[in-house]
């Protein structure tokens, strides 16, 4: 097991930052804390870091008690939002200091930082300063930096949130790639469902400063442990008093179960190929369902039209929390 | 902080003391002397004078700076650092030389009082500058732009959009360019004289008191001298506070 | 400065700038221009460099320059490591009376260079002062000599250093600095490496300011130097000697001299800024 927290707490003020969390991340996955802004995953990857100092609790390295470790002693790599380039050091310098730092042989540091640009593609840049790159290349350029000092565990702190969509999802894919053939412990926060869901290996749900579940994309994705794990991970809506994912929803001109609720549509929106409806139900509730733009076409729908709406078979519901909660 | 303390800190509470030592009525009695009460009338009356003239055209000056584009622009940039950067008695001979005895424009302004808002004007020039000019540069085209096509005019949008935008940063201006007038000494040696009644402003009474041997009177009107420069510290304080709290 | 947009041109703009480059033009450059004429050039002898020769060929004058550059360059230095520590402090640490500290930081701008002389003699007066005494059975003498012409120098450019690089602190952040603690650099390892790179720029025209700031210092220092002819007299004080004994001549070539320095620090710092807004 490549990283232990337990029993961290950690306040500012009153705010409670963390409470009472324990987690285990095991050697060689890539593992994203998931959570809104503000829940307290970037503390909590601070604290591993060492960046922060817990209250109460300990954080264990490779079988290792880090708890009392500045973060200098750590060996950890950790990448910041904001990649925090070196400005006044070129990219090879900037890739150099940890090996530097440590007073490797010079040959051996122009190797390695050689090696570690090949890698991240930045090899022909190695001269310029970090103020003539793009986004991007300045994340790459301080993956590349964490990665130099052979990290026991690398730390990313909303690694491309800075970034543009399109940059966004080319380093996503090219994170995962990476990851592949390093493999080291990684450990990356985000906001964003969909980078967690497409690629880590496992997912920290983490809200309010404590964690809400823990598990593979699938299993939180089919299996939610809670209403707020749920709605995080993907849309939802209500229908029969239950939570429901909107493609779950099966829409039909007559019922087909006695689950079956009547309603008019009241909106149609299109969004490229999938149809999305608002349907309101004799009861009062509003519905969202997905469709394709060919099971829509072929149903008729515009808005006005009477329709049932049913839970299509095998779909995961739970039941929705009450609105006072 | 020891070295803060025993270089700033201290001496300056010893002014405070020093002036206290005889209590109220020797305080009062040291700056009620007449000779001393209208070199400090004086001093206020000029640094006050200076201030203003240096809130209107100190804001003139940074406006242009900053929006204007000319051939020798650079050169009045340094020109306007100059005041800061020249030894205070080198900027006495300095106006000398262009209002002195052998003043080329006919202006014989040395030995009168005219020659204190003079040094005070050239010697407090680049503050209000200096504070409004880095505002003025990040002050969003933008927001002029959006208030014109509201309707505002030129003017309106001056008042209404970019003056109250300048306003800390001319107060912190006004109250450093204020300070700088109450307390200066250097510029005025050569070029007022100290003429009694006439051209004495108080930094010259303190250091006459020095060199009479009379501690507690200089004491007395430099602890007023340091309240005011407190005050203007708070002044600058509270401005720089609000400035951060708008962004 | 370049993507400001320009406001179209009126008569007002005109007006503005006329007024802008005759005020200027009155009140410093044609006065700055004239002490440079006067320095060279003689009434019914024209042009000669004979009083700068009179400056070099005096000892005192030339003591008293080299006490000038001597208090400066000390002035400076401290004022250097002092003003870089407590701006690290003031930025990066959280303390009780923090906002009070950094408020009394700019005291010395405010101050008149007469009471800061007074406030020094009050203290550190050999006769009567708090400490002087103390310091002067010790063998340390403060007022009327070195040590003090040091203090009320270092005194009046206090802030200079800080009030540059405070900001520059700001508005790097601290994210390179834990960049660096998280790849093993020690806390002075990333000041050296990290934090002091990054606010160079700062600390140099702070440096730059506070030097010709030094240099010039007059009020401070004629109270507590006592003017000892050869020993404390800095150049200017020789100014206003020379000017008050009648010879203006030589008044006006330490005047020069002196001018030309602070005009050089102010090219410098001004390249420099036009030079680094370049480079971000």
């Amino acid at each position: 097991m490549s990283i232990e927290v337990s029993g961290v707490n950690k306040r500012y003020g009153d705010f409670v930052a963390l409470e009472d969390i324990n987690l285990t991340i095991p050697t060689g996955q890539l593992t994203a804390l998931l959570g809104p802004s503000g829940g307290g995953k970037t503390t909590l990857l601070r604290v591993i870091a060492g960046l922060e100092t817990p209250d109460s609790g300990s954080v264990v390295i490779e079988g290792k008690d880090a708890t009392s470790l500045p973060v200098q002693k750590r060996n950890v790599g950790f990448v910041f939002q904001h990649y925090a380039a070196f400005k006044h050091l070129s990219v090879a310098k900037n890739v150099a200091f940890g090996l530097e730092i440590r007073k490797r042989p010079r040959a051996e540091i122009a190797a390695k930082v050689e090696e570690l640009l090949e890698l991240v593609h930045l090899s022909q840049f190695a001269n310029r300063l970090p103020s003539q790159l793009s986004g991007g290349q300045r994340q790459r350029m301080a993956l590349a930096r964490a990665l130099a000092i052979e990290p026991s565990v690398l730390l990313l702190d909303e690694p491309f949130g800075a970034l543009d969509a399109k940059v966004r999802k080319e380093l996503r894919d090219w994170l995962r790639r990476l990851h592949d053939e390093v493999h080291v412990t990684t450990v990356f926060v985000t906001h964003d469902q969909e980078e967690a869901l497409e690629v880590a290996d496992e997912i920290v749900v983490v809200n309010q400063g404590g964690i809400e579940q823990i598990g593979t994309p699938e299993q939180l994705y089919d299996e939610p442990a809670n209403d707020f794990v749920m709605s995080f991970l993907g849309d939802v809506t209500t229908l029969g008093g239950a939570l429901i994912r909107p493609h779950d929803v099966e829409v039909t001109p007559s019922p087909i179960s006695e689950h079956s609720l009547e309603g008019t549509v009241s909106r149609v929106l299109r969004i490229g190929f999938e149809v999305r409806l608002t349907v309101l139900t004799d009861d009062g509730e509003v519905v969202t369902a997905e469709l394709t733009r060919t099971h829509a076409r072929a149903l008729q729908l515009e808005e006005g039209v009477n329709v049932f709406v049913t839970p299509s078979p095998g779909a995961y519901t739970m039941p929705a929390p009450s609105p006072a909660a | 902080m020891l070295w803060f303390s025993l270089l700033v800190l201290i001496p300056l509470v010893a002014v405070i003391i020093t002036a206290s030592s005889g209590g109220w009525s020797a305080f009062a009695h040291q700056l009620g002397n007449e000779q001393t009460a209208s070199a400090i009338w004086l001093t206020i009356r000029a640094a006050i004078v200076v201030t203003l003239i240096n809130v209107v055209v100190g804001t003139v000056i940074a406006w242009v700076l900053v929006r204007d584009k000319f051939w020798g622009k650079g050169l009045l940039e340094v020109i306007i650092d100059i005041p800061f950067a020249l030894p205070t008695i080198v900027a006495g001979l300095v106006l000398l030389s262009l209002y002195g005895t052998s003043s080329p424009l006919g202006l014989h302004w040395a030995n009168t009082s005219m020659s204190v808002y003079l040094a005070l004007a050239f010697v407090t020039l680049p503050f209000v500058v200096r504070m409004v000019q880095p505002v003025l540069e990040e002050l969003d085209a933008d927001v002029e732009e959006a208030a014109a096509s509201l309707g505002a005019s030129r003017f309106t949008t001056f008042r209404r959009i970019i003056l109250p935008s300048l306003a800390p940063a001319i107060a912190a201006g006004a109250a450093l360019s204020f300070a700088r007038g109450m307390g200066e000494y250097g510029s005025l040696v050569l070029l007022s004289g100290n003429l009694p009644f006439k051209s004495e402003v108080a930094s010259v009474r303190i250091l006459s008191a020095i060199e009479n041997d009379n501690p507690e009177g200089a004491a007395a009107i430099a602890a007023m001298l340091l309240v005011v420069s407190l005050l203007v510290i708070v002044v600058l304080d509270l401005v720089q506070r609000r400035m951060v709290r708008r962004g | 400065m370049a993507e400001t947009r320009r406001a179209p041109r009126t008569p007002l703009t005109y007006v503005l700038r006329l007024v802008v480059i005759a005020y200027l033009g009155l009140l410093v450059a044609w006065p700055v221009v004239l002490v440079a004429w006067n320095a060279f050039h003689v009434p019914d002898v024209g042009f000669t460099t004979e009083a700068f020769a009179g400056i070099f060929g005096d000892p005192q004058m030339m003591h008293a320059i080299q006490l000038t550059c001597m208090a400066a360059v000390v002035a400076t230095l401290i004022n250097l490591v002092f003003g870089v520590s407590i701006s690290l402090l003031l930025v990066r640490t959280e303390f009780p009376g923090k906002r009070v500290l950094s408020a009394l930081i700019d005291l010395p701008l405010s101050v008149s260079p007469i009471v800061v002389g007074l406030a020094l003699v009050l203290v550190y007066g050999g006769r009567d002062g708090w400490f002087g005494p103390t310091l002067e059975s010790a063998g340390i003498q403060v007022i009327f000599a070195t040590p003090g012409i040091i203090m009320a120098t270092a005194f009046v450019s206090l802030p200079l250093v800080i009030r540059e690089v405070i900001p520059v602190l700001e508005e790097i952040g601290t994210e390179q600095e834990q960049a660096a603690a998280s790849l093993g650099a020690s806390s002075w390892q990333t000041f050296w490496r990290i934090t002091l790179p990054g606010i160079k720029w700062a600390v140099i025209y702070g440096v730059v300011l506070t030097l010709a700031r030094s240099l010039g210092e007059f009020g401070a220092v004629k109270v507590v130097s006592g003017n000892v002819l050869g020993q404390t007299r800095t150049a200017t004080l020789a100014v206003e000697e020379k000017y008050l004994n009648f010879d203006q001549q030589g008044a006006y070539a330490v005047a020069f001299l002196l001018a030309s320095v602070s005009v050089i620090c102010i090219l410098v710092v001004f390249v420099l800024r036009a030079r680094g807004a370049r480079v971000r």
